[in-house]
């Protein structure tokens, strides 16, 4: 980060950040790296890089310097003045965020010139900053309070007691994400260059000048972006917050619990803020690895669907054929008779939202049983290494790796809606990095140019023979990336995709010996996991098995149906929300949500992280593997783990990866998995398209069902129809 | 000279009984209010409640309601309406008719004595949905 | 009865000492007893608070002197239009020592800033009154009323509406008393 930083500042903060990269890449091989220059911080020396400015030198010594506009993932504006800070013999204070420190200098940040500076700027800030912090959102969490507090002045020279001309601002409607009260807004302009360089829409900006000047989207319009809620945290005041979450808590009374997203496969960090048992809000928890500070909309504002269409009891269908709610007793009763009197013919579909523990617990009792019908939802191809061998399932040069990249190929995925925060990674190294990709599937908007190859699998046949002319530029590139959607794998002839692609990485040089070339994108979050586990991809299993008793674990994707099953076929379903899983059920046993258990899931890049118990299930709802161990012992097929760490061992034993939270293990045996790949009969598809399910952003919004249950996500669907319909 | 021998007293007691109503109505007042005293009325709530005031008695004696007759035996200290509050528990001199410090808005509600243990009593309630929606199955 | 003996250690001896003796004192004792004097003393001190005005007042009928500051039994005010003043801040909630207020907030169909919930365990305040200290608006007040003793602990358990029903109720008087005050804020 400091990296970029850096070079920006070399070359002066106006320039494009991607031009400076052009213009300091040619020097930056030959001259070695400068001497460090030694500047004293409040009489303390401290050594840096040439070109670090000095709000970061004083941050090595942890002295913090107030600020607002500066923030270390964006460009330097340098607009709020608050970080004023006195430098010996310069006349007048500096803004410490864009100063870059020079040789000896002497900066003093508690001196008399630079509190002066800092009260005076305060004062401005507060002269047309409302007094509303009792019904403001960010009160509690607002950097303008905190700082007035602390750098402020201790009293008002405001007297205009008649409020005839303090400045008021329109609010303006950017999507029911977002909420706005511009009145608020002090002009740091983050959110402004987030939409710019981060989230690469450029629909914000600032008109007027002076006292004039406002921040908005020229146009009435939404916020059209898959990131749109990091500027609510990136916002230092309460001019932009949470619409779902206004006005419903406090952040002194909220409860803080680390947790993972699920909603997609990039396992996102997120905190889950709860009050009297209930999420409140969902904020992204910084992982340099994974999401870096921002998270996805989908993950930050899916929460509401976890308080709606719940499953809070079990039911049993009766005689009449309808749902009726029983207590766990008779369900478990009842669903154990029915596994009993199945034997081996019982079969069970893992959905996108199934934990490690779960996944595991099912696995151990259908083998118990003498089953072998255990099948994830999304399929994916078997035939070759199939799911035995990791690099052929997993986003293997790991998420902060597509940074480094030089050329990324991607291939039948829409990165920006499938992994909205991989995309941001992909476009950091497109600006800062002169990253360059190639797309293979449908034209989708991604929000940075790239090179689009055509959406059939000729193209890919091509390249992998070398006749395309883009496998000469695959050749040349240092660091050449190729992202496989698991969608366009799911196809009938997936295998042939993935031999054709294990292939080409095989064939595509890198410079680095680490370096990965091959790497698969998941969309759900338990498919790693599940495969590492040992389930079987697709749901054909189940379809031949004739299977008398089957048990969906969270499968709402409609991958099975009634027509699917014998006539005799008992369906258990067992997760949180009513949905397509639940209305085929003939008993339906509810479990938690991920953030009502703590349990394990595997990213794509297969790293195992856990969610903690943010707030207890809803309901007669308990944890779905103490549902799978209680109802073991009523078949008579006890399951050795009673609690949570017995159960970690027993994972720890099928895959000790799944316990060694936060790493991600590393995935061997490229060379084996591309030879195996060989082998396979199918032919490549030619005739269809390689396509993607979700292309435009109102599809990324409902994809699962806690997202389906979300009121807030279907208004996002609609008001991003209505925004397509509109002219600007 | 009659003063001096307490013999006004009498006078007073008497001139009190008759402005009472009679014998059998300032037994009556005796038996309700456990006193029977002079006083001067100086108004009367909507609700009929009567308040007096004599000086002649020491500060903290020296007003006194009389709650309206139909409560009988029933009177309570919760009775007095928030208007003639203040008055009663010295905080001003000034009746409430008179004090205009007293906003009289539409809103604002009819006085209630305390319910408890009555069937109008409160009994607490949630003021909220509930927080979670199960899911109902599709109806065949 | 006896002369209180002068430090001779350095301390005072006070508990009972023993009855004196003598001749004296001794017919002087047996004559108060047989001829219950003390008892006829003590009479005299009833009858003659007989005839003596008494000096508790007469409570349901009289009551006794109340600050205007008297912090009683809460309500939730209104503005004179009939709006209701709390913006479900929380600052009551944040500041109540013993953690009796509870809160729950929503956007209001006018996009206004509201309660949907405001408890008070009447049983758990300790009627500080930093409630209304921290109130920005002037929403929760302690009121003058004390007569609100219940015979079951739930009715004490109050919520919103009993709150601004309070608030109706007792307007007038709370307005006075703020009224009353409000030189010295």
């Amino acid at each position: 980060m400091l990296r970029i930083t850096f070079t920006k500042v070399l070359n002066g903060a106006k320039l494009s950040p991607k031009h400076i990269y052009v213009a300091t890449r040619a020097q930056s091989g030959e001259v070695k790296k400068p001497e460090k220059v030694e500047v004293f911080i409040d009489d303390k020396p401290v050594y840096v890089e040439p070109g670090t400015t000095v709000l970061q030198a004083a941050a090595m010594i942890g002295v913090e310097i107030p600020r607002f506009c500066y923030h270390e993932r964006l460009a330097v504006a340098g607009n709020c003045r608050m970080c004023l800070v006195e430098v010996e013999k310069s006349p007048k204070p500096v803004a410490a965020c864009a100063m870059p420190v020079m040789k000896g200098w002497r900066i003093k940040t508690d001196s008399e010139m630079t509190r002066k500076a800092r009260e005076g700027i305060m004062e401005f800030l507060l002269v047309n900053h409302p007094l509303d912090c009792p019904i403001c959102d960010q009160g509690g969490e607002c950097d303008l309070q905190d700082q007035s507090m602390a750098f402020g002045s201790d009293r008002s020279r405001f007297t205009d007691i008649e409020f005839s001309g303090k400045r008021a601002v329109e609010d303006k409607d950017i999507g029911p994400l977002i909420k706005t009260i511009m009145t608020r807004c002090i002009h740091c302009t983050r959110c402004i260059r987030f939409a710019s360089e981060v989230a690469g829409v450029d629909d914000l900006g600032t008109t007027g000048r002076g006292n004039d000047m406002q921040v908005g989207t020229y146009v009435e319009k939404l916020f059209m972006s898959e990131l749109s809620g990091n500027i609510i945290d990136l916002c230092p005041v309460g001019a932009l917050t949470s619409k779902p979450y206004s006005f419903t808590a406090r952040p002194w009374e909220i409860r803080k619990v680390d947790s993972i997203d699920v909603l997609d496969a990039v396992g996102s960090n997120i905190i889950v803020s709860t009050r009297t048992g209930e999420v409140m809000r969902i904020v992204p928890r910084v992982n340099e690895e994974i999401n870096e500070e921002w998270l996805a909309d989908k993950s930050r504002f899916a929460y509401d669907g976890l308080k709606r269409q719940r499953l809070v009891t079990p039911m049993i269908r009766d005689c009449n054929g309808e749902l009726k709610p029983v207590d766990w007793e008779a369900a478990l009763l009842t669903v154990a008779k029915v596994i009993k009197n199945a034997g081996s013919q019982v079969g069970a579909i893992a959905g996108g939202l199934a934990d490690a523990e779960v996944l595991v617990a099912v696995k151990d009792l259908l083998n118990k049983l003498g089953s072998e019908a255990l099948c994830t939802e999304h399929t994916f191809p078997l035939d070759g290494s199939g799911t035995d061998l990791r690099s052929s399932y997993l986003l293997n040069n790991k998420i902060a790796g597509v940074e480094e990249a030089d050329l990324v190929l991607l291939i039948g995925t829409n990165p920006r809606l499938e992994a909205p925060l991989l995309n941001s990674r992909l476009r950091k190294g497109w600006i800062h990095n002169e990253l360059q990709v190639a797309l293979i599937g449908p034209k989708v908007d991604l929000r940075y140019d790239y090179e689009h190859l055509g959406d059939d699998a000729k193209v890919l046949k091509e390249i992998v023979s070398g006749r395309h002319q883009f496998s000469s530029k695959l050749k040349s590139a240092k660091k050449p990336l190729i992202i496989v959607g698991s969608e366009l794998l799911e196809r009938a002839d997936g295998a042939a995709v993935l031999s054709a692609v294990q292939t080409l990485a095989a064939n595509t040089p890198s410079q680095d010996k680490d370096w990965k070339v091959l790497n698969i994108l998941h969309k759900v979050a338990s498919q790693v996991a599940a495969f590492d586990i040992g389930y079987t991809p697709g749901v054909d299993k189940i379809r031949e098995g004739n299977l008398k008793a089957l048990l969906l674990i969270g499968a709402d994707e409609g991958a099975i149906d009634k027509s699917d099953l014998p006539q005799d076929c008992f369906v258990i379903y067992q997760g949180h929300h009513g949905d397509q899983g639940a209305s085929i059920a003939d008993a339906i046993l509810p479990g938690a949500a991920y953030t009502e258990k703590q349990a394990t899931y595997v990213n794509t890049e297969g790293r195992a992280q856990e969610t903690l118990v943010a707030v207890t299930a809803p309901g007669r709802a308990r944890e779905d593997w103490k549902i799978i161990r209680a109802l073991s012992e009523i078949i008579g097929a006890k399951l050795p783990y009673d609690n949570l760490n017995e159960i970690r061992c027993r994972l720890e034993e099928v895959a000790p990866h799944l316990t060694r939270y936060g790493s991600a293990e590393e995935a061997n045996y490229f060379k084996q998995a591309e030879q195996l790949a060989k082998k396979i009969k199918i032919q490549l598809d030619e005739c269809t398209p390689i396509d993607v399910k979700i292309k435009e952003l109102q599809d990324y919004f409902m994809t699962d069902a806690i997202t389906r249950a979300s009121p807030t996500m279907a208004k996002c669907v609609q008001a991003v129809l209505k925004q397509k319909q509109s002219k600007y | 000279m009659a003063k001096y021998f307490g013999i006004d007293r009498i006078f007073t007691f008497l001139k009190t009984i008759k402005e009472t109503g009679g014998l059998k109505a300032s037994l009556y007042k005796l038996y309700r209010m456990d006193s029977l005293r002079p006083g001067q009325l100086v108004g009367t709530d909507k609700y009929g409640n009567k308040y007096y005031e004599n000086p002649h008695y020491f500060y903290g004696r020296n007003r006194w309601v009389e709650y309206a007759p139909y409560y009988g035996m029933d009177y309570d200290g919760s009775q007095v309406p928030a208007e003639w509050f203040g008055w009663l528990h010295y905080k001003t001199d000034l009746l409430p008719d008179k004090d205009p410090s007293r906003p009289k808005y539409k809103w604002m509600l009819d006085h209630t004595e305390n319910l408890s243990g009555t069937p109008g009593q409160y009994m607490p309630y949630s003021t909220t949905l509930p927080k979670i929606e199960a899911w109902r199955p599709p109806a065949k | 009865m006896h002369e209180r003996q002068p430090p001779k250690d350095g301390y005072i001896y006070v508990n009972d000492q023993l009855p004196a003796m003598d001749m004296n004192s001794l017919t002087d004792r047996a004559a108060q007893t047989i001829f219950l004097t003390e008892l006829i003393r003590g009479f005299g001190v009833t009858l003659g608070h007989i005839f003596k005005e008494p000096a508790t007042i007469n409570y349901p009928f009289e009551k006794g002197p109340l600050s205007p500051r008297f912090r009683g039994e809460h309500a939730l005010r209104r503005y004179p239009s009939g709006e209701e003043r709390c913006i479900a801040c929380k600052l009551c909630e944040a500041i109540c020592p013993a953690q009796a207020i509870t809160i729950e907030a929503e956007e209001r169909a006018d996009g206004s800033r509201r309660t949907t919930r405001y408890d008070i365990d009447m049983t758990k305040c300790i009627y500080c009154g930093f409630c209304q200290e921290a109130c920005p608006v002037d929403a929760i007040v302690e009121g003058p009323n004390f007569e609100f003793s219940t015979e079951t602990h739930e009715e004490l358990l109050y919520n919103k509406e009993k709150l601004l029903n309070n608030g109706d109720k007792w307007e007038s008087e709370i307005a006075a008393n703020i009224h009353a005050d409000h030189l010295y804020r």
